[in-house]
């Protein structure tokens, strides 16, 4: 009896340990993909639309069976903190989601400051990261784990400006404003040096506080200079919106850039009917003929989430992780060195439509900058108008 | 010429909510001795009630101004709510403690903070146009919009002041701001005017907070940068005088608006801060701080 009642333990034991061990085989693992991005403040609907997109994507490929290294199968999750734009905040959300979370990639980052942060641990450390952040500073041979998710102004300006100077010839003085922080610091270089070689003359360049509230003073000034064209450079949708309002109210008509710009909804916001006519370099129009019906369905959940249109820097979120899925399975590994070592040669679906790969030779000494479309878009009636689209050539 | 009107018309319209600000701030120090860092999550929930009321009060079909006087309401009863929790379960336990409230009021602004992100979001609500078209006064072209809010606060802050000096609450609280202990010895009830002194101040920023909202960025951060002014402007003026207060906020106002015209704006906000450490070198209470 004993011997019978042994038997029935020990195929017992065999049947759990079997299906425990196929179980085993089949279980998906977690990849981690960590999010720095502002979620409260004048940034917060690039932060919240960023984490819509990551997690869209995300969905989409564990949906379609997921990331395949070998027999494992592995599905991504967004992880998201607030980085609140700023480098503390940036640093605490680093911290927070290399030390705690334990994330080994880092889907996207939003901000110059807060990512400078985040990349001086996630290079030591060995984590991979995609960051939106713009700058040569950020990415190069000296920064190997680092990839940019969407066109920065070394992308975006070259086009975007001498396209506005000859839709506008006549306008020959320009006023800029750009947020006094690494982002905008980095863009007014760029910026400066681009209208210089169309031969427009700079007035001025002032830089503004992040957080500030109250636009009228610095409207006054850039009022007062009469330039043709005013540029407010990286300014986030809210403060733009708000000083193209007072510039309005104070009488001021002339050319409205925001270069990096990235919709109608979040200028009007602030701006009203002030925001009329607004050139911008990161905007992305859904109403063309060649829309598909993937962007419009994600662009109307992401409205209905977000309360706006998908911009080129939430789109960077969607795209990063269709390249890490791409990378992870070139190099076969979740190892970070081994998927960045990869990541340069192999291409990947992009939000835009079609494949896409890596190029920047050119500019930065390294392929680590997506090759991306830059759409310039104007707001027209109170939408936003696509007036021009070129991908940029180069190594 | 016209550009020094320009420039004054703005200074005055900036400089009349920083002096319902810090009216708020220096009468809660004036009476209870304490420091209140989250008097400027008062005046971002007051904004920010008004932000999502006026555009649902607007879709029901009632006109944009009557919906905004509407909001107005409930955006300054629900920060006097606020302020009144903020009293009866924190600051009423660390009177005259200033420590103690400095502790206390750093911890409300985190808890704060919390709460109206999970509560409105993060992002910047549009405020529809309330009172639209401009003006122009003596050359210099003016929203009808900012002069509305620079009525408002001209009225409120002149009853403010009528009622400190020619009120029975008024000079009771003004009794405590100057000698509590002597104040008390003449039957001053020290504890209900602590209260009054606190919720006076809480409808001040609600007040301001809801004025405001028409015309700037309403997030739940926007109380932050409000505070750092509205400090400014008490120190300049003088922690506890209410004079003080109008004096030092249409001084920061100035400043920020001529010197953020003749120089650039980084170079005012600078102008401001160096301001502060020359008026505590030289008045260390402030210009008209007598305390």
């Amino acid at each position: 009896m004993s011997i019978v009642k042994s038997m029935k333990f020990v195929v017992l034991g065999a049947v759990f340990g079997v299906a425990g061990s196929v179980a085993g085989a089949n279980a998906q693992e977690i990849i981690k993909l960590g999010l720095s991005i502002p979620l409260s403040g004048s940034g917060a609907t690039w932060g919240k639309g960023s984490e819509f997109m990551c997690k869209e994507a995300a969905s989409e490929i564990n949906e379609a069976g997921g990331v395949k290294v070998g027999d494992v199968t592995y599905n991504f999750e967004c992880v998201g903190y607030d980085n609140k734009y700023n480098a503390a905040e940036g640093t605490r959300v680093a911290q927070t989601l290399l030390n705690r979370e334990g994330v080994k990639f880092i889907g996207g980052s939003l901000g110059t400051a807060p990512v400078k942060a985040l990349q001086s641990l996630t290079e030591r450390q060995g984590v991979m990261i995609f960051t939106t952040a713009w700058g040569s500073s950020i990415k190069g041979p000296d920064f190997p784990l680092t990839f940019t998710q969407m066109n920065t102004p070394f992308e975006i300006l070259p086009q975007l400006i001498p396209y506005i100077h000859q839709a506008h010839p006549e306008a020959k003085t320009l006023a800029m404003l750009n947020p006094n922080d690494a982002s905008g610091q980095e863009t007014e270089s760029v910026a400066n040096g681009v209208w210089k070689k169309t031969g427009v003359e700079i007035l001025s360049s002032d830089f503004y506080e992040r957080g500030t509230t109250e636009f009228q003073p610095i409207a006054a000034r850039l009022a007062s200079m009469k330039p043709d064209i005013i540029d407010l450079g990286g300014m986030p949708p809210a403060d733009a919106g708000a000083v193209l309002r007072e510039l309005d109210s104070l009488g001021w008509k002339g050319v409205k850039v925001v270069e990096v710009g990235t919709g109608a909804d979040g200028l009007k916001a602030t701006g009203g009917d002030a925001v009329e006519g607004v050139y911008m370099g990161a905007g992305v129009t859904f109403d063309g003929p060649d829309v598909t019906d993937h962007q419009k369905k994600v662009n109307e959940d992401a409205r209905a989430a977000i309360g706006e249109s998908l911009n080129a820097i939430q789109i960077g979120f969607y795209d990063s992780v269709y390249a890490l899925k791409a990378g992870i399975e070139a190099a076969k590994s979740i190892d970070p060195k081994e998927v960045a070592k990869v990541m340069p040669d192999v291409t990947f679906k992009t939000f835009y439509g079609g494949e896409i790969g890596f190029y920047g030779m050119d500019s930065y000494g390294s392929r680590q900058q997506m090759r991306l479309p830059v759409i310039v878009t104007q707001i027209q009636d109170g939408k936003l108008v696509e007036m021009a689209r070129v991908v940029p050539d180069g190594k | 010429m016209q550009t020094a009107i320009q420039l004054i018309l703005t200074s005055l319209q900036i400089g009349a909510v920083y002096i319902l600000f810090s009216l708020g701030l220096t009468l809660i120090f004036g009476v209870m001795r304490i420091v209140n860092f989250a008097h400027g999550h008062l005046f971002a929930v007051s904004a920010l009630v008004v932000a999502y009321t006026v555009p649902w009060l607007a879709d029901t079909g009632l006109p944009v101004l009557p919906a905004y006087l509407l909001a107005v309401i409930a955006g300054v009863a629900v920060a006097m709510v606020l302020g009144f929790l903020m009293y009866v379960f924190g600051f009423k336990y660390f009177q005259r403690d200033m420590v103690g409230s400095f502790i206390l009021s750093i911890g409300l602004v985190l808890l704060l903070d919390g709460i109206l992100l999970k509560t409105f979001g993060g992002a910047v609500r549009p405020v529809p146009e309330i009172l639209p078209g401009t003006v122009t006064i003596l050359g210099a072209s003016v929203t009808v919009q900012r002069v509305a809010l620079c009525a408002a606060a001209v009225i409120i802050t002149a009853a403010l002041y009528w009622a400190l000096t020619r009120t029975k609450l008024g000079k009771a609280l003004r009794a405590v701001s100057i000698d509590h202990e002597a104040a008390m010895l003449q039957g001053v009830p020290y504890n209900r005017m602590a209260l009054a002194g606190f919720m006076i101040a809480a409808a001040l920023a609600a007040l301001a907070g809801a004025l405001i909202a028409p015309i700037s960025i309403v997030s739940p951060v926007i109380g932050a940068d409000y505070l750092i002014k509205g400090f400014i402007a008490v120190i300049i003026g003088g922690l506890g005088s209410v004079p003080g207060a109008i004096l030092g906020g249409l001084f920061v106002a100035a400043i920020e608006t001529f010197g953020g015209f003749y120089l650039d704006p980084t170079s005012a906000t600078i102008a401001i801060f160096v301001l502060v450490i020359v008026v505590l070198l030289v008045r260390p209470k402030g210009l008209l701080g007598h305390g």
